[in-house]
């Protein structure tokens, strides 16, 4: 997963419904140093909650998204973050050259 | 001619004389013995069914000399000896930081044990055996089943190779170990209540016993909560306010725990470690709601009987009252 153009990951789940398992692995897929480069929060839901759980990502470039954590799956959240990284990498190579 | 073997000395031939007494004896009986002193219980009785393994190296269901299998008997053993377990996610977590994390933990868990030590506590250094660990976690659900679900104590079967009823084809008493085919079978389709939660990077903090006031320094290093669990301040202890540390601790997400085989949130988590005073502190709350219900059930049960009282006797004023008001407002009348 490409994380260099994330500003902000913001996560809610339920830790004991396993849809949560997306998001959590979303949080491990972040590099050791990213709690330097962005803003991490992480929202537990208590046990009893039947709320979605939500995966929510900005940009350098100001864009955020808001991913169904449930719906999408792992592969299906990463694959969101990264057209639009790959999206920004190219504008930066452009400007760069 | 003499003959040539010279005859032996007295002392020999009397012991030969006593032993060919003896087994001349046992050669005229021979015979009669041998044969029918076996008793009925003896004839139906089969032989032992012979192990066709070292008694340490009982079979398993999956080859032990894999990793996995090695880490599904330690998963076990360290299940069925932690009654107080605790579940953390973490996420990249570098060595440095792992080391700092166990550093202070270590620091906070000594420190409860000497405050405990003072206090006159003897139960040994239960700060010691706290551990912080990662754990494969497809292999420790599967560990974790056979320690909840798989009981062989309880539906040991009654064949015993030894006794008649058993048919002489039964070779091996079925095998119970962690390891089994029966231990395989028995947990194979069950699901348990903390399995949800097994996903992802793990770790677990387990404690040798449930001990609130361990579990309370643990969670204020871990994570720590500002009025709670407060963290140690930096002029108290230094080290925890490190970069690696404070970077480690940040990554690490406490998700759950098992406390003697239940499972908690967060928030029931929380609640374990503010038990104030350990176990001995619970102990005593139960003493004095035991107390103030013994006086409330004696006052319920005086209450009644006072009641009853009050009433007669206020009948019995009334009455009085009236006799009197009677004797009093009948002149008036007539």
């Amino acid at each position: 997963m490409i994380t260099t153009h994330l500003t902000s990951v913001r996560t809610v789940f339920n830790p004991f419904s396993p849809a949560a398992k997306t998001a959590r692995i979303f949080l491990s897929f972040l590099p050791p140093d990213a709690r330097q480069t962005m803003q991490v929060v992480t929202k537990l839901l208590p046990r009893t909650s039947k709320e979605r759980s939500l995966v929510e990502v900005k940009f350098k470039d100001g864009k955020e998204m808001r991913l169904d954590a449930e719906k999408l799956g792992i592969k299906g959240v990463v694959e969101e973050v990264d057209r639009h990284s790959r999206i920004l990498t190219r504008q930066a190579e452009l400007t760069d050259n | 001619m003499p003959p040539r073997i010279s005859p032996p000395s007295k002392a020999i031939t009397s012991i030969l004389r006593c032993k060919r007494s003896s087994s001349l004896r046992l050669r005229q009986y021979a015979t009669i013995v041998a044969a029918p002193q076996v008793s009925y219980a003896q004839l139906n009785r089969t032989a032992p069914p012979t192990a066709k393994f070292p008694k340490t190296q009982p079979p398993s269901y999956k080859p032990p000399e894999f990793r996995k299998s090695q880490l599904l008997r330690q998963y076990a053993s360290l299940l069925r000896s932690t009654p107080l377990m605790l579940v953390f996610q973490h996420n990249n977590l570098k060595s440095v930081e792992w080391t700092g994390i166990r550093r202070e933990l270590n620091k906070a868990l000594r420190k409860v044990d000497e405050t405990r030590a003072k206090a006159g506590h003897v139960e040994g250094n239960v700060g010691e055996g706290v551990k912080i660990q990662i754990i494969q976690t497809g292999i420790f659900i599967s560990a974790l089943k056979i320690v909840e679900f798989y009981k062989p104590e309880t539906n040991k079967s009654p064949s015993d190779p030894t006794d008649p009823a058993s048919p002489s084809s039964a070779t091996v008493p079925e095998l119970t170990h962690t390891l089994s085919e029966a231990a395989h079978q028995a947990t194979m389709k069950k699901t348990h209540a903390l399995m949800p939660l097994l996903v992802g990077p793990l770790a677990v903090l387990t404690f040798p016993t449930v001990s609130p006031q361990h579990l309370k320094a643990a969670l204020s290093i871990l994570s720590p909560i500002p009025g709670q669990f407060p963290a140690p301040s930096r002029k108290a202890n230094p080290g925890y306010h490190d970069l690696p540390v404070q970077t480690g601790l940040q990554k690490l997400l406490l998700l759950g725990a098992r406390v003697e085989g239940q499972v908690f949130d967060i928030e029931g988590t929380k609640w374990v470690g503010s038990i104030e005073g350990g176990v001995d502190g619970l102990r005593g709350q139960l003493v004095n709601m035991l107390q103030s219900l013994g006086a409330g059930l004696t006052s319920t049960l005086e209450g009644s009987a006072k009641s009853l009282y009050f009433t007669v006797e206020g009948r019995r004023t009334m009455l009085e009252d009236e006799a009197k008001g009677g004797s009093g407002g009948a002149p008036k009348e007539s």
